[in-house]
C-alpha cells in the first residue's frame, strides 16, 4: 500500500510535469491549471506514504535518505501551494516546482527499501523543530532559485512565461522568499544548538553541518546585505540566488552523504 | 572619530568583515587537522592562527569588528526609524510622479492603511532590521561572557561506584573560562546501574544509567540518564557520553574496594595497566567469547593477571598475590563516561538567538510608509519601503499615464 502511495505520487508529479511543459514551451492555457491541480493532487497519496512509513518504522521522516527527500519534496510543493495563494503570481513557479519534485522522487525511491532505528539522541522536539525548519529552509530558497531562474528567462525572453509576474515583481519575490529561507534556516541553527545542548551540554561543537549551516547563514547575509546596502537586484541578484542555493544544497546534502558526522544517518542511502 | 564611525558603517567594510567570517569559519572547520585522528596542523596554519582557528587573534579581531561595525550601524538607527514612521522619509524613497489614477486605491492595494497624509504597510516590522542587528550584538556578547564563564569536564564511573566530582583524580578533561570558579562542583555521584545496550521503544540501542546525585544545596535522588538528555543538579548538569567499557572491582588489602576499568584492546580484549601497593607495574586481562560491545553480550569471560612475563587467571572470590598482600576479584561490570557542565550566562545566548530570529521574523513582512506628495512637490506620493520598491514604481507606472 505504502508503495502504491507513493508510486501514485510520483505519477502526479510526473503529469504535472508534462502539464508545465506543454503550458511554457506551446503556450496551452490548460497546462498551468492542470498543471496546479495535478501538484495539489499528488500531495495526498504523497501524504498517506510519508504516514505510513512514520507509523511502520516509529519515527518521523528523518531517518534514511528515502524519508528525507521524499518529505522535502512533499514540503517543497505544500510550501510552492501556500505561497501561490497568497500570491497569485507566483503560480507559474509551477513550471520549476513539478520537475523538481519528480525528480527529487527519483532520487528518493533509490532507498525506498532502507528502513533503520533512529539513535536514542533523536528524543527531543528540538530535533522535531530543527528538521522542520530545514526542510522550510530548502523550500523556501529553492523556490528564490525559481523566481530567479524566471527572472533570467524573461529578461532574455520577455515574451516567456506570459502568466508568470514582471520582472520586477519575480525580483521582489526571490528577495522575499530569500529572507524567509534566512529565517528558517536560523531557526533550524536554533533549534539544532538548543537541541545540543539538551543532549550534550554544549551549544556548539564546529561539527562540519553545523559549520556549513553557518556558513550558509552568513553567506545569505552577505547577499542580502548586497541587495539593501548596494541595491542589487536583477540579474546579479538572480546569479548570487543560485549561489545562495549552492551553499544550501551543499549544507542540506553533500555534506552529510560525503562527510562523517554525527548527521550521516539523515541521508544514509545503503 | 566621525570618519571611524563612517568607516566602520560603509558597506563595503560590513561585508568584506561578514565574507572574511564566512571563510575563515569554512576553512577551519574543514581543515584535515581540525578533524578527529586528523594531522598535525602546518607550519603556516599555526603561524595565521588556523591551527585553533576559533581561539585565535585574526578571528577574535575580525569578531570584534563586526561587533564595532554592527553597533555603529545600529546606532541612531531607532531614531530613523521612529523618523520614517512619522513619514519623514530618507532621499532614498521612491518618488511616484502624478498619474491618472487613484493613488489611495492603488496604495490601499498595495497593503498601505491610514486615513491621513502618511500610510503605513506592517508599520511594526519596520523594526525589523533593528531587532536583527541588536540581536546579534547580543549574540556575540553573550557568547563572549558565557565562554568565559563556562566550566565542563569528564569523570568515569563503574556500576556501584561512588564518587566526589570534587576529589582529587574523578574529574580529568576540564575546560573552564577565565572567569569560572576554579573549585569543582561539591556533587557527589553514584553509578547505581548501567547498561550501554539498553532497548528504548523506537530507537537504536544505547547506553542507560541510573545515577543517584547528592551534594550541598541538592537533595539526594536517583534519577536515569541517556545520551538524549542530561539531568540537573543544582548548577550543575550532567550527560551522558559515549565511552564505556569493562570494569572490574577488586579488594585490596589495607585499600578496601577499588575499581579498575579496562581500554578495549580488541573485540575481545580488555585491559589495564595497574600498579600493586608495592610499586610492581601489572596487566589485568579480560578476555570474552563473544565481542564485548556486542549488544548480545560478552559471554564467558576469562580473567588474568600478567606480571613479570608471567600470566595468571584469576577466579572470582579467590585471593591472588597482589603486591605485599593478597587480593580477591569481587565482580564485574561496566563503566560508563559522563560530563558535567555549568554554563550560566547561557539565557544571553539563547536571548540573541531568539532576538535575529525575532527580526528576521519582522524582515519577511515587506514594511513600508507612503506619505502623499505635499503642495510644491513633484511626486504624488514618496514611498519607502523595506524591499520592492522599484515592483511598487513598475505597478504605478501600469495604474494609469501620466497626469
Ligand atoms: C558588520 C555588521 C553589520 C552591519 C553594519 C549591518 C548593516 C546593515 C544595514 C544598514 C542593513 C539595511 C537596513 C535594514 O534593512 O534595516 C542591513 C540589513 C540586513 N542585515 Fe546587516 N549588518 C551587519 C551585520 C549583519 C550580519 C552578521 C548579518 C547576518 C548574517 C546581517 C543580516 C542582515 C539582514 C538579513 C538584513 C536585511 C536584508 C533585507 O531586508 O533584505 N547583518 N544590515
Amino acid at each position: 500500500m505504502q508503495s502504491i502511495l507513493f508510486w501514485s505520487a510520483v505519477t502526479l508529479y510526473a503529469l504535472a510535469t508534462v502539464a508545465w511543459f506543454a503550458w511554457a514551451a506551446f503556450g496551452r492555457k490548460w497546462g498551468a491549471g492542470a498543471g496546479t491541480a495535478l501538484l495539489a493532487l499528488g500531495l495526498l497519496p504523497h501524504a498517506g506514504s510519508l504516514a505510513m512509513r512514520w507509523i511502520e518504522v516509529g519515527h518521523g521522516p528523518y531517518n534514511t535518505r528515502y524519508e528525507v527527500i521524499s518529505a522535502d519534496t512533499f514540503i517543497l510543493v505544500a510550501v510552492w501551494l501556500v505561497a501561490s495563494m497568497v500570491a497569485r503570481g507566483l503560480r507559474g513557479l509551477g513550471v520549476f516546482v513539478a520537475p523538481s519534485a519528480f525528480l527529487l522522487m527519483g532520487w528518493a525511491v533509490s532507498t525506498f527499501e532502507l528502513k533503520r532505528e533512529v539513535p536514542i539522541i533523536f528524543k527531543s522536539w528540538w530535533l522535531v523543530m530543527h528538521i522542520g525548519f530545514a526542510k522550510l529552509f530548502f523550500a523556501s530558497i529553492l523556490l528564490a532559485a525559481c523566481c530567479a531562474a524566471a527572472w533570467l528567462i524573461k529578461e532574455r525572453k520577455p515574451s516567456a512565461l506570459a502568466s508568470l509576474p514582471s520582472r520586477e515583481k519575480l525580483d521582489l519575490y526571490a528577495h522575499q522568499f530569500m529572507i524567509v529561507s534566512f529565517l528558517f534556516l536560523g531557526v533550524m541553527i536554533a533549534a539544532g544548538a538548543l537541541w545540543a545542548h539538551q543532549s550534550w551540554g554544549r551549544y556548539w561543537g564546529w561539527d562540519p553541518i553545523e559549520t556549513s549551516a553557518l556558513v550558509t547563514w552568513i553567506v545569505f547575509g552577505i547577499v542580502l546585505h548586497f541587495r539593501v546596502l548596494h541595491r542589487w537586484s536583477g540579474r546579479r541578484m538572480a546569479w548570487l540566488t543560485f549561489v545562495a542555493l549552492g551553499f544550501a544544497v551543499v549544507t542540506i546534502f553533500v555534506v552529510a552523504i560525503l562527510v562523517p558526522t554525527i548527521h550521516n544517518s539523515y541521508m544514509v542511502g545503503s | 572619530m566621525s570618519r571611524l564611525v563612517s568607516l566602520l558603517r560603509s558597506p563595503r567594510l560590513v561585508l568584506a568583515v561578514i565574507a572574511f567570517l564566512a571563510v575563515w569559519t569554512g576553512v577551519g572547520a574543514w581543515a584535515p587537522w581540525m578533524q578527529p585522528e586528523g594531522p598535525p596542523p602546518p607550519p603556516w596554519a599555526v603561524a595565521v592562527g588556523l591551527a585553533h582557528p576559533f581561539t585565535s587573534w585574526p578571528f577574535l579581531v575580525v569578531v570584534a569588528l563586526l561587533f564595532a561595525s554592527t553597533l555603529a550601524c545600529t546606532w541612531g538607527r531607532r531614531a530613523r526609524t521612529l523618523a520614517i514612521r512619522r513619514g519623514e522619509l530618507p532621499p532614498s524613497a521612491t518618488r511616484l510622479p502624478p498619474r491618472a489614477a487613484d493613488l489611495r486605491a492603488f496604495l490601499a492595494s498595495e497593503g498601505f492603511r491610514g486615513e491621513g497624509e502618511v500610510l503605513t504597510r506592517f508599520g511594526p516590522a519596520l523594526w525589523g532590521g533593528w531587532v536583527l542587528h541588536v540581536g546579534l550584538l547580543v549574540l556575540i556578547a553573550a557568547v563572549l561572557v558565557q565562554h568565559a564563564l563556562s566550566d565542563s569536564g569528564t569523570f568515569d564511573l563503574s556500576e556501584g561506584e561512588r564518587a566526589s566530582l570534587a576529589a582529587h583524580g574523578t574529574v580529568f578533561g576540564r575546560e573552564k573560562g577565565p572567569l569560572a570558579p576554579d573549585a569543582l562542583p561539591d556533587l557527589d555521584v553514584a553509578l547505581v546501574r548501567f547498561d550501554p545496550f539498553r532497548k528504548q521503544h523506537g530507537y537504536s540501542s544505547d547506553r542507560l544509567s541510573e545515577l543517584e546525585v547528592s551534594g550541598r544545596g541538592v537533595a539526594a535522588r536517583t534519577e536515569t540518564i541517556d545520551r538524549a538528555a542530561g539531568i540537573r543538579a543544582g548548577d550543575v548538569e550532567i550527560f551522558q557520553a559515549i565511552p564505556s567499557g569493562m570494569a572490574l572491582t577488586l579488594d585490596v588489602p589495607g585499600m578496601g574496594m577499588r575499581t579498575v576499568r579496562l581500554q578495549p584492546e580488541g573485540p575481545r580484549r580488555a585491559a589495564a595497566e595497574v600498579t600493586s601497593p608495592s610499586g610492581e607495574p601489572m596487566r589485568l586481562v579480560v578476555d570474552s567469547e563473544s565481542d564485548l560491545g556486542g549488544p548480545a553480550g560478552p559471554g564467558k569471560l576469562l580473567v588474568w593477571m600478567e606480571s613479570r612475563g608471567t600470566r595468571r587467571a584469576l577466579m572470582p572470590g579467590s585471593p591472588f598475590p597482589f603486591g605485599v598482600g593478597e587480593a580477591r576479584v569481587l565482580g564485574m561490570g561496566r563503566w560508563g563516561r559522563f560530563t558535567y557542565t555549568r554554563t550560566p550566562g547561557l539565557w544571553g545566548v539563547f536571548a540573541g538567538f531568539a532576538m535575529i530570529l525575532a527580526g528576521c521574523t519582522l524582515l519577511a513582512f515587506p514594511a513600508g510608509v507612503a506619505r502623499l506628495g505635499r503642495p510644491g512637490e513633484t511626486a504624488a506620493a514618496v514611498v519607502f519601503t523595506i524591499r520592492g520598491g522599484s515592483a511598487l514604481a513598475a505597478e504605478w507606472e501600469r495604474a494609469g499615464p501620466p497626469a
